[in-house]
């Protein structure tokens, strides 16, 4: 007897073993256990709500019980019938020592929110503020060459003035007004090749953007000069790029393959029946070369560049290209590729940027810098774009802008008034 | 002595049962927490498994667009890959296989006047998705891609033609709603037996009522016309589309549009006659208009045609530069008019597509909700999901 009463009493302090166990185990409710994710409810239903700026609107005419009226109507409407909310609008201010955010307006369908929920916040700009970007100016001249008395090649489809135009439009944010100069006839030219300035611009460290494709514009004096020679104009060229340590921006094809004045070569075509062009073929860049480097001039008629076919634009153009919204293709077809051994015969030592991926061993996008042997500082700088007609602007902009890196300083909306953040709360209706 | 041996034998049986019995409780407790462990990893998976559908494009990006990138889908999306987060692509969504497809993909038949037929062959099968998906064979799941704002119209008895038109979402009625609306309608013609496509493209919003109804009246057309009816509801940054078409039988059967493929900027219609055989002429004139988001209507072709017991199909390439937009149909026998409508890209008329499983008879769904967009207009997309391997599916 006394077994059986050992027993019931063991029996009876498992019980309430199990009874405390079951008291402390709690099982979630079903809610719980599968969960509708409300957080991720609430983020999408605002930004449905924002698809057109809708909610942008609202959130700062707290005033406006119309519109409110019609978002609680359209937030009723596109949220399940089991779903309570809470919509808060805050203002975002902190000055004068008030709290950062200071709820404005808020609405809701029920008293409160239920045992659990969940809530997604959005932040929104008013349509009265403008983002703007304001590029760092660029500490230099661009010339543009919009030479009237010239002609282009490998231009096809554009005119000298067209492509000027859009180098203007795409850096007039980049430079100072007044360091943008547009070079209107070879006379021009011919003036800041003697070192004088056409205005108040500064004619040392410039950019000399030539519009003319594989033609480089010659003024008349020089045409009657080197009548004989042309390609020592391009030689002359080069020695004012050294001399005023200009960087030389060659936009598509085979660098000062041509010469070209409409009055003074009125008669002379350049082999494919355009007047006005004179065909130095590979003597002009190599000039150009020996007077970058200040070296003697010698007749020089030897090919230089490659067809490379395809290339690739560089991991720093690209992100360049999202820097500062030029975007264009990413691959090029490259025939008249500069080769790499340039850089040591004539101390283009330097490459400062590259846009296009090298390749066999040619660099067929990049700025080379020339420095005198010993030397450190740059004397002139040639960026040359190897690529096949038509020319890219865009391509010129990116490799000119990748040189100098101007910086963008992007607006911010920090000031008070201009952000609202939107809380939206939601929780399941009924018990749990 | 025997005493005190009955008394062991009985105490030994009476603690043995209870220590059965409260093994039995604790056994159901724990059996309890990992069924429920179970269903909340099943929920997190569906809530996974929809985001992963939605935030991605897919690759290649453009399948929606191409044929042939949808043979050759790799991995599975529906975003939109012009845009960031839940914004849908209209022509993806298009191409989702539904359960009951056969020779094409039925989306819609007949739903007031409307049909969404893409030929199966060009469409994403459910199969393929769950492969992409990697939870084939682990996991079946159902999404259904439905309007938020469901724009309901319907035709009220008049001497005239008076439509209403009801706006209301999952929750409440859409009250003092702006709606816009484009008006098609079918005559038959005075020189020959083709229908005249006549339409009203400029239409001056109505707004619902505080029940979310509003009334349109259209004078000069008697109750009985065959007419194309659109309509968009929008208030405080959501927006609906509805439309009621209709789809008249005449003594030459009706006319059902079907898409062909859709690629390249470029959409193969096939207009056919119902029923195929013993039929008269059928006289058709078909219109596709691209449908921006402003809701203002651009005609990008117009195609008149015949079918007959002969000739029972007509062929139509339509120039869509991948916009979304309708083609809507008048056809007649010469005496009665009918009108059908189709769109290109799911949300230029508010069409609800359906993909995946089976839900019903399943054990422990788990579902999942997000708010989407397709182009302007809000769409809710629910999946359902739920393990095909018990409760031994933990990862």
């Amino acid at each position: 007897m006394m077994r059986t009463v050992e027993v019931l009493i063991a029996i009876m302090i498992m019980t309430g073993a199990f009874l405390t166990a079951s008291f402390f185990a709690v099982l979630p409710s079903p809610r719980q256990v599968s969960p509708l994710n409300l957080s991720r409810l609430s983020l999408t239903t605002l930004e449905t709500l924002d698809a057109e700026g809708g909610l942008s609107t609202v959130a700062f005419d707290t005033t406006n019980d119309t519109a409110w009226n019609q978002l609680q109507v359209a937030l009723s409407a596109c949220l399940p019938s089991n779903i309570v909310y809470n919509l808060t609008a805050y203002d975002i201010s902190g000055t004068n020592g008030q709290p950062l955010y200071s709820a404005s307006r808020s609405i809701s369908n029920a008293q409160s929110l239920g045992v659990g929920s969940n809530a997604a916040s959005y932040m929104v700009a008013s349509s009265n503020v403008t983002f703007t970007v304001t590029p760092q100016k660029i500490a230099a001249t661009l010339y543009i060459l919009n030479c009237s008395d010239s002609n282009g090649w490998w231009i096809t489809g554009y005119t000298v003035q067209s492509i000027a135009q859009q180098f203007l439009q795409m850096f007039s944010s980049y430079f100072n007004s007044s360091s943008i100069v547009m070079v209107q006839n070879t006379t021009q030219l011919g003036q800041l090749m003697s070192g004088q300035p056409l205005g108040n611009e500064t004619l040392q460290n410039a950019i000399v953007i030539n519009t003319c494709g594989e033609a480089v514009p010659i003024p008349q004096t020089y045409a009657i000069n080197y009548s004989s020679e042309y390609d020592e104009y391009c030689y002359q060229l080069g020695r004012c790029v050294n001399e005023y340590n200009w960087t030389w921006v060659s936009i598509v094809g085979y660098p000062f393959y041509y010469v070209t004045n409409t009055v003074q070569l009125a008669s002379i075509q350049n082999t494919w029946g355009i007047y006005g062009m004179y065909c130095d073929a590979a003597a002009g860049l190599n000039a150009f070369l020996e007077g970058i480097d200040n070296q003697p001039y010698n007749y020089n008629g030897n090919w230089l560049t490659s067809d490379v076919g395809v290339v690739s634009l560089t991991t720093t153009a690209l992100s360049n290209c999202s820097y500062y919204g030029i975007f264009p293709s990413p691959t090029q077809t490259a025939t008249r590729a500069l080769p790499a051994s340039i850089m040591t015969q004539y101390n283009l030592t330097r490459v400062a940027t590259t846009v296009l991926n090298p390749t066999g061993g040619t660099l067929p996008g990049a700025v080379f810098n020339h420095i005198f042997t010993g030397a450190t500082n740059v004397t002139g700088s040639l960026f040359a774009l190897g690529v096949t007609r038509v020319p890219d602007t865009r391509l010129a902009a990116l490799g000119i802008l990748s040189d100098y890196n101007p910086v963008m300083y992007k607006s911010q909306y920090t000031a008070a008034g201009t952000s609202a953040l939107i809380v939206l709360q939601l929780g399941l209706a009924g018990g749990s | 002595m025997a005493g005190a041996t009955i008394d062991h034998l009985v105490a030994f049986t009476i603690f043995l049962a209870a220590l059965l019995l409260f093994i039995g409780f604790y056994n159901q407790i724990n059996q309890t927490a990992i069924v429920y462990q179970y269903h909340t990893y099943i929920a997190t998976k569906c809530s996974d498994v929809l985001d992963s559908m939605l935030l991605n494009p897919g690759s290649p990006s453009d399948w929606g667009l191409s044929d042939s990138s949808t043979k050759n889908l790799t991995f599975f999306g529906l975003q939109d890959p012009e845009f960031q987060q839940y914004r849908l692509s209209p022509f993806s969504v298009m191409r989702l296989l539904s359960p009951s497809a056969q020779q094409y993909n039925n989306a819609s038949w007949n739903v007031n006047g409307g049909y969404l037929l893409v030929q199966s062959s060009e469409c994403i099968g459910y199969h393929s998705v769950t492969s992409m998906l990697g939870i084939n064979g682990t996991y079946d799941f159902q999404l259904s891609i439905t309007p938020t704002i469901t724009v309901n119209i319907s035709q009220i008895p008049s001497t005239d033609l008076k439509l209403e038109i009801q706006a209301y979402g999952t929750g409440f009625p859409l009250s003092n709603a702006n709606v816009n609306y484009l008006m098609f309608w079918a005559t038959t013609s005075t020189s020959g037996n083709y229908p005249v496509l006549n339409y009203n493209l400029t239409s001056n919003p109505v707004q619902t009522d505080s029940s979310g109804i509003a009334y349109i009246e259209f004078p000069a057309l008697s109750n009985v016309t065959a007419f194309c009816f659109i309509a968009e509801a929008y208030t405080g940054g959501i927006c609906g589309t509805g439309y009621l078409s209709q789809d008249t039988v005449t003594n030459a059967g009706n006319l059902i549009p079907y898409i062909e493929s859709c690629d390249g900027g470029t959409a193969s219609m096939m207009l056919a006659q119902n029923p195929q055989t013993g039929m008269g002429n059928l006289y058709f004139n078909a219109s596709f208009y691209a449908l921006p988001d402003n809701f203002v209507p651009a005609q990008a072709g117009n195609f008149p045609g015949t079918v007959n017991s002969g000739t029972p199909n007509q062929n139509w390439t339509i120039t869509t530069n991948n916009q979304t937009g309708f083609l809507v149909v008048a056809y007649g026998d010469g005496s009665n008019c009918g009108m059908v409508i189709t769109p290109l890209g799911v949300e230029s008329i508010g069409m609800p597509v359906t993909f995946g499983a089976n839900v019903s008879g399943k054990n422990w769904v788990a579902t999942d909700l997000r708010q989407v967009l397709i182009g302007d207009i809000a769409y809710q997309a629910k999946l359902s999901l739920w393990s095909l391997q018990g409760y031994g599916v933990t990862g």
